[in-house]
Order: structure tokens, then sequence, then C-alpha cells
């Protein structure tokens, strides 16, 4: 098969130009028609081959363009609209931890004060078992164990209405949970976008190579998601407890 | 005993105020990483230093090393709380002159139990 890039028959043809050209500048349109007619049938199959190039260059320039502007859209808006959502899991996050919190510590102030006066109480109640309550402290006694009894009931309303509030305030699952999931949709998007970049200009090999490898950060790293896959680092409490003693603590 | 509790976030500054209360320590002042620690601690009054290590200005490692450095604070027990769980980060923690190290996620009953050590260390 002939092609351009054949040495001889790029020549050739450069040849062929050059005449062609010669006779349409000086007006020999019948040889000029001549030697279109011979370029044209004797380059039947580099013309195919040339137009299959520029076919699959234009398509490769689209496909390009296409991806151009899927990158631009990530870094102008789905990018900066993640930060966005991610900053909304981080405050609705704090929201439900300072709100569980501000229950737990009301629910634990209630439960000393439940024990403070129950202990109180049972003090008085071993005095009547001993004999030892004087005879008008006994009605005093009494009082006192229906306000206790009264308010233990109160109490305990009230605590069953501030655990439902801690129940409630765990809804941020569900709601950060919804968010991280788009967040993970648009990370798995740029990595494509990437490896797409990677596979037109850059190196698989490379690429294959690095996707192979325990990604370890150096200096502070904040917590550890693959600890299992990983043996520079403890596993949990008791092996920090072994490291220290190892080194004598 | 006076208490500075040093972590960036707000909600674990109060789990471990929490906890602390829980034990019977009510005496605690917060900071939110080593740049405001460090003048609270030179202002003297207290006792014992917990804190993270990962926190932006200056990190808890380095708020150990300028607490041993310094003359006044250099005996003070440090407990530090952390998610760092690297083996050389433990390490270079313990040269610096840790007392204790608990990694995030943590119980109550660590905290408890890596508390008492360090006390009956320092009164045996």
């Amino acid at each position: 098969m002939m092609t351009l890039s054949n040495k001889e028959q790029l020549s050739k043809t450069i040849n062929q130009t050059r005449d062609l050209l010669a006779h349409l500048e000086n007006n020999e349109i019948e040889d000029a028609q001549e030697m279109i007619d011979s370029l044209a049938t004797s380059g039947d199959d580099d013309l195919f081959i040339e137009i299959g190039k520029l076919t699959r260059n234009l398509h490769e320039a689209l496909t390009n363009f296409q991806m151009d502007s899927r990158i631009t859209d990530l870094a102008a808006s789905e990018i900066p609209d993640a930060k966005e959502r991610l900053n909304y899991v981080i405050e609705k996050t704090e929201e439900a931890a300072n709100k569980t919190m501000d229950k737990v510590e009301s629910c634990t102030q209630r439960s000393n004060t439940m024990a403070k006066d129950s202990e109180e109480l049972l003090v008085e109640w071993k005095k009547l078992y001993n004999r030892e309550l004087e005879p008008g402290d006994f009605r005093k006694l009494c009082n006192k164990i229906e306000t206790h009894l009264q308010k233990n009931k109160n109490d305990a309303d009230d605590l069953h209405g501030e655990l439902t509030e801690v129940l409630m305030a765990q809804d941020y699952q569900d709601l950060t949970g919804q968010v991280i999931r788009q967040v993970i949709t648009l990370v798995h998007d740029v990595e494509e976008s990437m490896v797409h970049i990677i596979k037109m200009f850059g190196s698989m090999d490379g690429y294959n190579k690095a996707k192979g490898e325990v990604l370890i950060r150096e200096g502070v790293e904040g917590p550890v998601v693959n600890a299992e896959v990983r043996n520079d680092v403890v596993q949990g409490q008791d092996e920090v407890d072994d490291l220290l003693s190892s080194l004598g603590f | 005993m006076k208490i500075l509790v040093v972590d960036d976030f707000s909600t674990m500054r109060r789990i471990i105020k929490n906890l602390l209360r829980d034990l019977g320590f009510t005496n605690t002042q917060e900071a939110d990483d080593g740049n405001t620690a460090l003048p609270l601690l030179q202002a003297g009054s207290f006792d014992f230093l917990v804190t993270d290590w990962n926190m932006p200005g200056m990190q808890g490692i380095d708020l150990l090393k300028a607490v041993r450095a310094d003359a006044k604070l250099k005996t003070m027990p440090v407990l530090m709380v952390t998610a760092e769980s690297k083996r050389e980060q433990i390490i270079e923690a313990a040269q610096a002159g840790v007392n204790g190290y608990i990694v995030k996620p943590f119980t109550a009953a660590t905290l408890n139990e890596k508390l008492q050590k360090i006390f009956d260390r320092i009164d045996g």
C-alpha cells in the first residue's frame, strides 16, 4: 500500500504537486486537469488513509474538548460545591455532638441530684428501722418521701424527654451520610478524569505501579483508616501500651 | 489539681472535661493549640497537661518539647490524647518525655487507667 509517509512516495507527490502548480501558473489547464486526474486515481489509498487519520484526530480532539469542559466544571463549580458540602458535614456533626453533650450533661446533673436525695432519705429511713426517729419526725419523713417520689416521677419524665432529644440529634448521620456519598461520587469522577489524562499524556505503567502501593503520609496524618494494611501504625491502645512498655515505660 | 486540656476541636475538649469531672477533676481549663496553651501554662498554677498532637498553630509534640525545655514547667505530667498512631510518633513522644499516650478513639476507662498510672508514678 502506498502512503505519504513512504519517503519515495512523498517526494513523488511533492514533485507532482509542483508540476501541477506550474501548469496552473502557466495557464496550461488541460495539463493541470490531467495531473489532477492522475493524482486522484494513483493516490486513492493515501487519500483514504489520510482521511482516516484526520477523522481519528478530529474524534480525539472532540473527546479532549468534552473532557476539558468536564474538568472546567469540576474545578469551577463541583469542587467548590463539595468543599461547602464537607463544611456542612463538619457543622452538622459538631452541632449534633454539642446537642448530645448538652443533654448528657443535663441528665448527669439530674441523676447526681437524684442519687444525693435518695441517699439522704435512706439515712432517715434507716433511723426509722432502728427506732431512732423522734415521734414528730415520722410525719416529716413521710412528707419527704412523698416529695421525693413526686420529684422522681417528674425527673424520670424529663430524663425521657432529654433522651428523646439525644436520639433525634443522631439524625446528622443520615444527613451527613447523604452529603458524603455525593462527595465520594465527585471524587470518583475526578479520579476518572485524571486517569483519562494520564492515559493520553502520561504513563499508564507508572500509574499502575503507584496504584498498588499503600499510601503513607509523612508527619501528622490524623486518624488512620486502613490500619489493618499498614505495619507502621498501632492497631489500638494495647499496642501503644506494649510499645511504650518495651521502651521502659 | 488544675488541668489544662488542649485540643483544636471543642467537642473533644468537652468530652475530656466531662470525663475528668466524672473522675473528680473539676478544675479544668481549655486551649485550642500549643500557641495559646503555652502562655497559660507559663502563667502558672497548672498541675497537669492533657494535649492532642495534630493541631493548627503549635502542635502537641512541640508543646510537649516546649514544656520540657521550660525550667518552671519541665516536671509537669503530660498526657497525650491523639489520633496519631504511627509507631515512630509514639516513640518520638516517649523520647520527648510524655507521661502517657492515648490513641483516639478512646474510652473513659482508658483515660482513668492512664491518669491513675501517672499519679501512682508521681506519688511513688
